[in-house]
This record gives C-alpha cells, sequence and structure tokens, in this order.
C-alpha cells in the first residue's frame, strides 16, 4: 500500500506538466479563496468584496502601488497647493477643511447613465444613515456638510484637516438612478434586503468598471465581461471568471490541472505553499511575492504583571532569532519587522532600535527584573512564579502555527515558557483579542495602507473596555501619554518633513516601549502564468483588481 | 455455496471422537480467536503500535532526541541513520513525532470508542427493553442527537473558561486540554450509533424463548439485559466500536482539518496528517506516514473486531 | 398502524421544535459574532457603529426573543432573510438543497448497488481471496480521512489524467446535463467509497451471524434453493443493523458532506450550514439544520417501519 501510494504520487509530478490544460483565448479564470457575501459597497466590509467590486468600479481616490495617492474616479487630485482644497473654521471653532472634486467626464454607468453628483449626493444620504448598516461609518461621519456644484463638481467638508484631507478612498458609489426605488430613509433598514447589488446583480447599471458582472453565483464564482461605457484604457479580456475555492490545496491542484489560470495574491495560497510551488514549476509561472502592508505581530497584555517590566519585554524579543524564521521558513521573503512601520514606506527610520537575536542580553534583563532562579529548566523569581505565558492565535492557520512553535523553542531556550492555546478565528478575534481576554500573548496581523496612523493601535483612549463597548484596537493596554500626543500631531501635521520627525520618534517610542513584539512583514504570493500579463501587486489593502484593464494574455 | 455448508455444519470425525476436556468460557474464546489468523496479526499490530506509544518517553531519550524542539537547520531532512524516516517541517524527527502522535490518535481512538460503546449499550437496552414511552423518548432524543450539529458545540466549548466550570487548575492549563475536550465531545455525540444497533438487537431478542424463560423464572431485569440479553448483542457492539474507534481516529483528524483539532505542539497523526496537505506537492512522504498509520491501525482494528465476533459466537466452534 | 405512524409523526415534529431552539441557542452562545470580527478588523469602527449595527441586525435583543420572533414568522411560512447574503431564506437553501439531493442520492444509490451485493458474497466465502480482498478495499475506504481522499482524488483525475474536472458545479458557460455529471463524478466517488466500505461490512457480518442461525440450517436441510435461502430469508434478517446504519449514514450524508463540498468547491447543505453557523447568519443555519433534522426523522421511521417488515417479531401498535 505504501508502495502504490508513493508511486501514486511520484506518477502524478512527473506526469503534472503534460495534463496542463492550454489557456483559453480572451479568457481568464482567477482563483480567490473567499466568496463575498454581499456586493453593496457599503454593507458589510471583506476583502473578497473589495477585489470583486474594484473589477467593476474605483473609488474616488486610492493609494497606486507605489504608494502614493491618486486619483482614479476623479480628474485631479485635490491638495491646498492647487487650490482645491481650503482649509476652513468650522462652526464649532475647529480646524476643518473644504475639498473640491470633479469626477471623470466620461464616466457612465454601464447602461449609459452618466456618473454625476446626484450619485454621490445619493451615496452620502445612504451611508449617513444610521439604520442602512454602513460598516465603515467614520468616512461618512468625517464629513460635516457636501455639496453638489454642478453634475461633475462636488465639494466635501470635513471636520478635521489631517494630512490624508485630500483621500475618499473608501467613497465608492452607488447609482441614484437604480438605488433610488429600493431606498426609503423612513425604513432604511429594509435597503439591505432591497439592494440592487443583491437583487439585480448583474444589472449594467451598476458598475462602471473596465468590466461589468454578467453572472454571479453565491459562494461559487462571477463572471465579468467588458463594459463598453468604462472611461479609461479599455479591457483586454473577453471573460473574466473568478472561481471560489476554500481548500488552498485544491487550489494548487486547480491550478496544476488547468482549470484556473492564476491565483491572485491577494487571498490565494499561503507562503510557504507558493515558495514550494515555484521550487517545482519555476518555468511556468512568474511569481511575484510581494511583501506588503500585512504585519504579523504578538501582541502583549500589559495587564500580566510579568509583561508590565519593560525588561521582560524586551528580554523576550532579544531571545528570539526572526531572522532565522524568516530565512527557514520563509527563504526571505517575508522582511523581518521592526516596528509596525514597513521599510518600503517613505516614513521608516532605518536607524529604529533593532532587537538582534542575544541570548546573554536576554538572561540579563531576565536576571535584572528577577527571574533569576532556574527550577525544571525555566526561569522562576524568588517569589516562585514561573516566566510562563499563554500564546495564542488562530487555530488552523498552517504558518502562524509553525512560528508558534519555532518561537516557543526559543524562548524555551532562556528559561521562558509558553503555552501553545489556539482558537478559531471567529472567537479569537470576536473575544479574545477585543476584549482582552488573552492573558499573555496574542499572535496575529494588522493590514494597512501606506502611511496610516495606528491611532486606534496605539492610543490610551482606544482601549477596549466594557465601558466603550469594547471599541478601539489597543489591545496591549497601553498607555503612554507621550505616545498619544505624538499620534494627536502626526494625524493633522501636514508638513512632510515635521511629520517625518513625529513618524521617528513614534518609532523610537514603539522599539524601546515594545509593548507588541514585531515579527514580520508577510508576503503574498502571486503565481502569474507567463502568458498573463499586467498583474500588479500593490503590497496595501487596495490590490490588483483596481487596476485590472491592464490585464492581458500575451 | 457447498463449502459455506461444509465448514459450518459438518464436524470432523477427528474431533467427534473425543470430547475434549471443559474449557474455561474465557478460555474457549481465547481459543477460537486464536484460529482467526488476520486478527492476531491485528492485535499484534495495535499491541506494537500501544508499545510503542506507552515506551516513546523512553524510545526519545534512547534516542536522544526531543519530539519538540525545533531545529530550523534540519527541515525535510531526508531518512538517514538519525531520523529514519526523515524530518518534518520544523526539523522535528518524524519517527519520534508519529510515535507520540501514537499515543494521542490510539487514546483518543480507544478509550471515546469505549466510552461512547458503554454509553450507547445502556441506553439502546434500556430503551430495547423498556419500550413504550421511555424508548419513544430515548429514540427521540437519538435523533435530535444526531442532528445536532457538532461544529458550534464544539466552537462553543473551545471557547469555555475550564477554569470557571470547576476544573481543578492542572488540567486546564495543561496543553492536553484540546485533548480530553475532544474525547468528551465525541462521546457525548457518538453513542447514537451504539444505542440504536443495540436496541434494534434488544427488540428482537426480548421475544425470544431464553429471554421468556428468564423472565418466567423472575430473574431480575438487570440479570436479563446483562446476562442474557448483552452476550447476545455483543457482537454487532464489536463490530460497531471497533468501526467507531477507526472512525473516532478519523475524526480527530477531520476536526485538525477544520482547526478544531489538537493543537500543536502536541501531536496526533490527525494533524500531522492535516499539516501536511498543503506541503502535499513537495513533501509527500509527510502524508504517507501519518497516513499508513491511520490505514493500519484501522485495518488491524476490524480484524481483531471479526476474530472477537467469532471469538464470542459458539456456534463457530468447530472449523 | 395509523396511529403508530400518528404518534410517531407528533413526536418528530416536538424533536424538531426543540431542536430549532437548541440550535437557536447554540448558535447564539457561541463567542463572538461577526459584527466583532468587523469592529476587530476595521480601525475606524466605533463603539457606537457597533451598538448601532447590533440593532441593525437585531443582535440587542435577547436570545428567546429572536427566537420566539423567528418561529412566530416560520409558523407563518416566513422564514425571515440570511444575514450574509440579504435574501430570503428558502432562495439561499433550495438550490443547496437541490445540490445536496444529487448527491446523496447518487452516492447512496450506488453504495447500496455495490455493498449488499458485496458484503453479501463476503458473507457467503468467508476468508476466500474476495472476501479478503473486499475486506481490504473496505478497511481503505474506512482508514482514509476524507479530505485525504479527496485530494488523491483531484490529484489522480484532474491533474495526472486531466479527465474529470478538479471542483465546482458546471463549466461555466455551459449547461448540459453531461456536464453536470462529469462534475458530480468526483464528490459521489468521494462519499461513496467511504459508505461502500461502511454498509459492506455491516451487510458482511449482519449476514455472517445470521448464516449460522439454525433456522437458516434448517432451511438449508430441508433442501431449500441456496439462493433463496440467501436473498430471502438470510439477508431479511442481515438487514436490521444494517437498515439501521443506512438510515443514519444518509441522514448524516444530508448535512456531513462538510469536507468533500470544500474540498471539490460544491455547494451543498453541509457547507452552507457550516459556514452561516460561523456568520451567526441564524436563519439559514437554522432552515438547513431544520431540513437535515427532519431528514433524519423520517429516515429513521423508514428504519423502524422496515424493521418490522423484515421481523415478523416486531410488530408497531
Amino acid at each position: 500500500m505504501r508502495f502504490l501510494a508513493t508511486s501514486l504520487l511520484a506518477a502524478s509530478f512527473a506526469l503534472t506538466g503534460a495534463a496542463l490544460a492550454q489557456q483559453k483565448p480572451g479568457e481568464l479564470t482567477v482563483a480567490m479563496q473567499q466568496f463575498p457575501a454581499t456586493l453593496n459597497p457599503h454593507i458589510d466590509s471583506m476583502l473578497a468584496k473589495t477585489i470583486v467590486l474594484h473589477m467593476t468600479q474605483r473609488p474616488l481616490t486610492t493609494y497606486d502601488e507605489k504608494w502614493q495617492a491618486i486619483c482614479l474616479l476623479c480628474t485631479e487630485l485635490p491638495t491646498i497647493e492647487n487650490g482645491k482644497a481650503v482649509p476652513v473654521d468650522l462652526p464649532d471653532g475647529k480646524k476643518g477643511v473644504k475639498v473640491t472634486y470633479t469626477i471623470h467626464p466620461n464616466a457612465k454607468w454601464g447602461d449609459g447613465t452618466p456618473v454625476t453628483t446626484k450619485d454621490v449626493m445619493f451615496t452620502h444620504e445612504v451611508g449617513k444613515n444610521a439604520e442602512t448598516g454602513v460598516a465603515n461609518m467614520e468616512q461618512f461621519r468625517e464629513i460635516v456638510a457636501i455639496e453638489a456644484k454642478d453634475d461633475k463638481t462636488f465639494t466635501v467638508t470635513k471636520d478635521k484637516l489631517k494630512f490624508t484631507y485630500n483621500l475618499l478612498n473608501d467613497f465608492r458609489l452607488i447609482p441614484e438612478h437604480i438605488e433610488r426605488a429600493n431606498f426609503d430613509p423612513k425604513q432604511a433598514a429594509e435597503y439591505k434586503k432591497r439592494t440592487a447589488y443583491d437583487t439585480q446583480t448583474t444589472n449594467p447599471g451598476l458598475f462602471f468598471g473596465p468590466y461589468k458582472i454578467t453572472e454571479i453565483v453565491t459562494s461559487s464564482h462571477v463572471v465579468f465581461e467588458p463594459n463598453p461605457t468604462w472611461f479609461g484604457e479599455p479591457a483586454k479580456f473577453k471573460r473574466v471568471i473568478f472561481k471560489v475555492i476554500e481548500n488552498t490545496a485544491a487550489m494548487e491542484a486547480n491550478l496544476l490541472s488547468g482549470s484556473v489560470d492564476y491565483i491572485m495574491g491577494e487571498l490565494g495560497v499561503t507562503i510557504d505553499q507558493g515558495i514550494a510551488f515555484q521550487k517545482r514549476n519555476p518555468d511556468k509561472y512568474n511569481y511575484d511575492f510581494k511583501p506588503g502592508l500585512v504585519y504579523e505581530h504578538i501582541d502583549l497584555n500589559l495587564d500580566n504583571p510579568l509583561l508590565k517590566d519593560k525588561r521582560v519585554r524586551q528580554a523576550l524579543l532579544y531571545a528570539i532569532n526572526r531572522e532565522q524564521i524568516v530565512q527557514q521558513l520563509f527563504e526571505g521573503k517575508q522582511p523581518v519587522a521592526h516596528t509596525n512601520i514597513n521599510p518600503l514606506d517613505w516614513i521608516y527610520d532605518k536607524d529604529v532600535k533593532t532587537y538582534r537575536p542575544d541570548a546573554k542580553k536576554a538572561a540579563e534583563l531576565l536576571d535584572a527584573a528577577g527571574f533569576n532562579v532556574m527550577k525544571e529548566g525555566y526561569r522562576h523569581n524568588a517569589a516562585g512564579d514561573r516566566l510562563r505565558f499563554e500564546l495564542m492565535t488562530t487555530a488552523g492557520n498552517r504558518s502562524r502555527e509553525l512560528v508558534q512553535q519555532v518561537l516557543q523553542s526559543q524562548w524555551k531556550a532562556v528559561g521562558v515558557e509558553i503555552v501553545i492555546k489556539n482558537e478559531p478565528a471567529r472567537v479569537f478575534f470576536g473575544e479574545t483579542t477585543k476584549e482582552r481576554k488573552y492573558t499573555g500573548m496574542a499572535l496575529f496581523a494588522w493590514i494597512s495602507s501606506p502611511e496610516s496612523v495606528p491611532l486606534t493601535q496605539f492610543h490610551s483612549n482606544h482601549i477596549p473596555t466594557k465601558e466603550n463597548n469594547w471599541a478601539g484596537q489597543n489591545y496591549t493596554g497601553y498607555k503612554n501619554p507621550e505616545m498619544d500626543k505624538l499620534l494627536e500631531d502626526i494625524e493633522v501635521e501636514l508638513d512632510k518633513n515635521k511629520r517625518l520627525a513625529l513618524w521617528t520618534k513614534f518609532q523610537a517610542i514603539y522599539a524601546e516601549d515594545i509593548a507588541v513584539l514585531p515579527l514580520f512583514f508577510r508576503a503574498e504570493p502571486f503565481i502569474v502564468p507567463k502568458w498573463l500579463k499586467g498583474i500588479q501587486p500593490t503590497g496595501h489593502q487596495y490590490g490588483t483588481t483596481m487596476w485590472s484593464q491592464n490585464w492581458a494574455a500575451n | 455455496m457447498v463449502s459455506v455448508i461444509s465448514t459450518e455444519t459438518v464436524t470432523r470425525p477427528g474431533q467427534d471422537a473425543a470430547l475434549p476436556p471443559p474449557l474455561s468460557p474465557s478460555l474457549l474464546v481465547w481459543r477460537r480467536f486464536k484460529r482467526h489468523k488476520a486478527a492476531l496479526v491485528g492485535a499484534g499490530i495495535l499491541i506494537f503500535l500501544a508499545l510503542l506509544a506507552i515506551l516513546a518517553p523512553l524510545i526519545a531519550g534512547w534516542r536522544g532526541q526531543d519530539h519538540e524542539a525545533v531545529d530550523l537547520f534540519n527541515r525535510f531532512q531526508p531518512a538517514s541513520a538519525a531520523h529514519p524516516l526523515g524530518t518534518d517541517d520544523l526539523g522535528r524527527d518524524l519517527l519520534l513525532r508519529l510515535i507520540y502522535g501514537g499515543r494521542i490518535s490510539l487514546f483518543v481512538g480507544l478509550v471515546t470508542a469505549c466510552l461512547t460503546a458503554s454509553l450507547g449499550t445502556v441506553i439502546g437496552l434500556i430503551s430495547g427493553w423498556y419500550g413504550g414511552r421511555t424508548d419513544a423518548f430515548l429514540m427521540r432524543l437519538c435523533d435530535g442527537w444526531i442532528s445536532l450539529p457538532l461544529l458550534p458545540v464544539l466552537i462553543v466549548l473551545a471557547a469555555v473558561d475550564p477554569t470557571k466550570v470547576g476544573l481543578p487548575m492542572a488540567i486546564a492549563k495543561s496543553p492536553d486540554l484540546s485533548l480530553y475536550r475532544i474525547v468528551l465531545i465525541i462521546s457525548l455525540v457518538a453513542w447514537t450509533t451504539s444505542a440504536r444497533l443495540v436496541r434494534g438487537v434488544t427488540l428482537t431478542l426480548k421475544t425470544r424463548d431464553f429471554v421468556q424463560a428468564a423472565v418466567a423464572q423472575g430473574a431480575s431485569t438487570a440479570r436479563i439485559l446483562f446476562v442474557h440479553i448483552l452476550p447476545n448483542a455483543l457482537s454487532p457492539i464489536l463490530v460497531a466500536a471497533t468501526l467507531a474507534s477507526g472512525n473516532i481516529i478519523l475524526l480527530e483528524s477531520t476536526l485538525s482539518f477544520l482547526g478544531l483539532g489538537i493543537q500543536p505542539p502536541v501531536a496526533s497523526w490527525g494533524n500531522i496528517l492535516t499539516n501536511a496537505q498543503e506541503i502535499i506537492w513537495s513533501q509527500p512522504m509527510q502524508a504517507i506516514y501519518p497516513g499508513i498509520l491511520i490505514f493500519a491501525t484501522v485495518i488491524s482494528l476490524n480484524f481483531v473486531g471479526d476474530g472477537l465476533q467469532d471469538a464470542f459466537d459458539p456456534r463457530t466452534e468447530g472449523r | 398502524m395509523t396511529r403508530f405512524l400518528s404518534i410517531r409523526f407528533l413526536q418528530a415534529s416536538i424533536v424538531v421544535l426543540v431542536m430549532s431552539f437548541v440550535v437557536y441557542g447554540l448558535i447564539g452562545l457561541m463567542p463572538g459574532d461577526p459584527i466583532d470580527i468587523m469592529l476587530a478588523g476595521d480601525p475606524n469602527m466605533t463603539a457606537a457603529d457597533a451598538a448601532r449595527l447590533r440593532a441593525v441586525y437585531g443582535l440587542d435583543r435577547s436570545i428567546l426573543e429572536r427566537y420566539l420572533d423567528w418561529l412566530g414568522g416560520a409558523i407563518n411560512g416566513d422564514f425571515g432573510y440570511s444575514r450574509q447574503h440579504h435574501q430570503p431564506v428558502l432562495t439561499i437553501v433550495l438550490p443547496r438543497l437541490l445540490n445536496t439531493l444529487y448527491l446523496m442520492i447518487c452516492a447512496f444509490l450506488i453504495s447500496v448497488a455495490v455493498a449488499i451485493p458485496a458484503g453479501v458474497y463476503a458473507a457467503r466465502h468467508p476468508r476466500s481471496l474476495v472476501d479478503q480482498a473486499i475486506n481490504l478495499f473496505c478497511f481503505a475506504g474506512i482508514s482514509l480521512p476524507v479530505f485525504f481522499l479527496a485530494l488523491l482524488l483531484i490529484i489522480l483525475f484532474a491533474v495526472v489524467l486531466g479527465v474529470l474536472p478538479a471542483g465546482g458545479m458546471k463549466t461555466i458557460g455551459e449547461s448540459s446535463f453531461g456536464d453536470r455529471l462529469r462534475y458530480l463524478v468526483l464528490p459521489v466517488a468521494t462519499l461513496t467509497i467511504a459508505n461502500i466500505a461502511q454498509v459492506t461490512r455491516y451487510v458482511r457480518s449482519g449476514m455472517i451471524e445470521v448464516l449460522r442461525e439454525d433456522y437458516i440450517r434448517t432451511a438449508r436441510a430441508k433442501g431449500a434453493n441456496e439462493n433463496r435461502v440467501v436473498w430471502r430469508h438470510a439477508l431479511r434478517n442481515a438487514m436490521i443493523p444494517t437498515v439501521t446504519i443506512m438510515a443514519l449514514e444518509c441522514g448524516t450524508l444530508l448535512s456531513g458532506a462538510l469536507i468533500t463540498e470544500t474540498m471539490f468547491s460544491y455547494l451543498g447543505m453541509g457547507k452552507l450550514i457550516f459556514d452561516s453557523i460561523l456568520a451567526n447568519d441564524f436563519n439559514v443555519a437554522l432552515i438547513g439544520l431544520l431540513f437535515a433534522c427532519s431528514v433524519t426523522l423520517v429516515l429513521n421511521l423508514i428504519a423502524d417501519l422496515l424493521y418490522a417488515a423484515l421481523d415478523p417479531r416486531i410488530s408497531y401498535r
């Protein structure tokens, strides 16, 4: 039996090349791991939806692959310099900003209706209505006034003059001429049941991007065809199919069997699968392991008396060898993180304090913190408390489980005991981290956009408590008035040089206090067939589909 | 067809001539069991695997290896004298991992199957014997129970703080907690199959003459159930239990697949196999070894079940 | 008989009712909730947002209140909306149910068609070469974890041989019956292999048991036709435990094909129920589970009736 199984597998490797199906002309089949629950741009928030939606429409502004802010639906990015953004004093005495946007003159919904400020006003009306069930209210809340100048031009007044004043990255328009009938302000809660995005999913009037949806089967696939009214570079494929395959091993088999052509990095296979796949098929595909703004780290619960001591936290970081983990497990494709700022971000400080693996230093720090009694291979303090932490993460995530076990082993070497306790993602994120129920360490990742201010992760006002209904992402319980001030200042500092200085200071405090153990930035494997051109990974939360008009067969 | 009749009914002359000396029942069972060669081999394999599992720490000590110590520079080493089956994705000796995995998998399989079978048998006996309202209640409970979704139960239990329900710290903080949880949950869920089986047999048996005779003689219900009915229901229970223990070992791997199984660094055959699925293309042996062990265990369990079935059945005599 | 049936029907309705509450409660008891997860994932969401969304989805009320609300609607034929998909529950569930029925019926018929003859043959020729081969196949079928078996089948038939699709429901843009069938082969094979093995084992052990019974010997001694003895007298009795198992298996097929469905991206009930439980989509999960529960109940009832038909000593009054 063993022989049989071995030879079966061996045969399969030998033959995989032969069975590769040829690409169908003009067609592209893409594998993704998750299906969007709804396509309405403002109800629910999930990555899969953003990816699908960006095939068919564009937000007003976004970050490009060089992490620069650009206009997509507007004609020119408003700035204070070009006069399209004007700081204003708000009635309540605060400083706000008034920004003017012009919608692209040729922008038309798929049924020929022009995209106008009517859609903008309508989107705002839907979004700000508390009953609608909009997930991300913040972008509507920060708008204190919105005004249509003409069919294509409108102004937005925001409640605060932040350095991101000209961005409307998540402001995705919904077509007024279709959705007006489904939205009754008096019964806004009914909107989510009536929205055409769920009831008439293939209505061309819902889309104005390079592609429109022509077929959609829940949990299975989405079919796109070119949208003739698209105002940009025309779409190159006659048909693009997004196929949902949840199991990544099955996804790989689908790629090999030719049922899918391309695996997108954002929702594709894991990094180790990508690396192994590249080793076996070095020539058939192009590979892009784009390290991005997904920051894997361990939150330390600072309420834990053992972790209150800064020396213990620093020692924990000295004791582990992240460079080795990255090299051995991920072939160096995921850069080590020294803080939450990615080295590719312009605000990154290359002189920030780094923690090279140093067992001696770790031992000294732990001795100094009072953990100098070795018993049963682990450190104890004079009171007999063992240096012992629970390390939690999402169960079933193989990459994280590997990292976890390596860390456990490395910490054991300096006498720190780690107990691994994993939970299903839903419990882990829905309760354990959010309600700060973890006792020691929580390993997970944040995904962000370029130069995003981690206000909610480090500001003391954002520590989730029962009183504030568990809002905020400061799961460590980190409190530092200096940090609070710094984060508030960064947010409203418009001068780039001054902001850079603030960012440098931020990184210094982060690296000194080590409320969080930074691990590495995740890389996403894009497995692209040789004949497919124009896939441009961005490394941030606004992914490749935003430029799908450039995708072309060679 | 003829062959069946001959093996079943024709007694050989040699045996007929001299009556064998009277044997104790357990010796008889052993004698019959011995004749089932596949069952003997299966039992041998199981004992061997169990011994390995029990002796795992000694083996680890003897080989000077630690089944949980990570060595990043020795990932996926091919087979060698130091590592007879090579190393796994974290540079640990795969053979040792599998031996330790056997501890968990065999424990889960056997203990859970026993718990399940006992619980199911008692419920099935009561249900079949008393009939009427009791039967209706128990069987509807059974039906509802079967359709109860296993996963939310698991997720709910996974989130329960064990110290709050009065578990001692030693267990609550133990890395084996996920193991106890799985045993408990599967036992609670899986008793229905044997309950229905035993009930079916009891229904048939209770109308039989020998049972009616026992009733007429005024034997107590417990005596009738456990002395007269249970032995006759034993063979389906055994078959069900052997199949169940195999299934449970598999269920453990399925739970690992869904991220609800035994947590690392504790090894089980199920989680070794599940972990291997992502690397099946590059490292197929990582999946094949635990696969073979599960396979061998399930086969052995079934053969032993077969053998026991024959051994407990007096009508097998004279083959 | 009518009385028996109506009592059983009443009992079944009570079970379904109780189950609906238990399931509702269980989902409600699960820690975390999609709004919590949204909150954890989106730095811009505030406490007020969370409270607002909870109110929008009615999650701020107690479980019991929501349950009674749902029950009131359900009795009037309104099963509510799917919270995830924002569509009426039946619109989501019915196509999935149909897909699952295809899968289930195919798998069930094939298993029975293969397992009964195989089990009977094995029982009549114990320890013969064929018996050993059947045994080995059964054990192999039982001892491969489903996800692993599915992966092997995909590798063999989709990747190496390239003759069958690796997963999905149909070729996009095609709607012929043959095409649907091609996509059914591997998932059905995955389900049947394990199922055949189970059923064969039970048929075989039941048959061996029965063939040793006195009345079979008597029948044979009387010179009854061997085929008649085996297929009429023996099989009938041997089927009693088997029927139990098959009824159970069939019920679990409805909701339990989760892994097979996941591996083959097949849109069935198992995956739907699993996903809606995880997404707190109460309405969909409930209807899905109640379907599964009802089918199990009906099948068990059939199994009990078959007992009576197979074994005249059991009677229902």
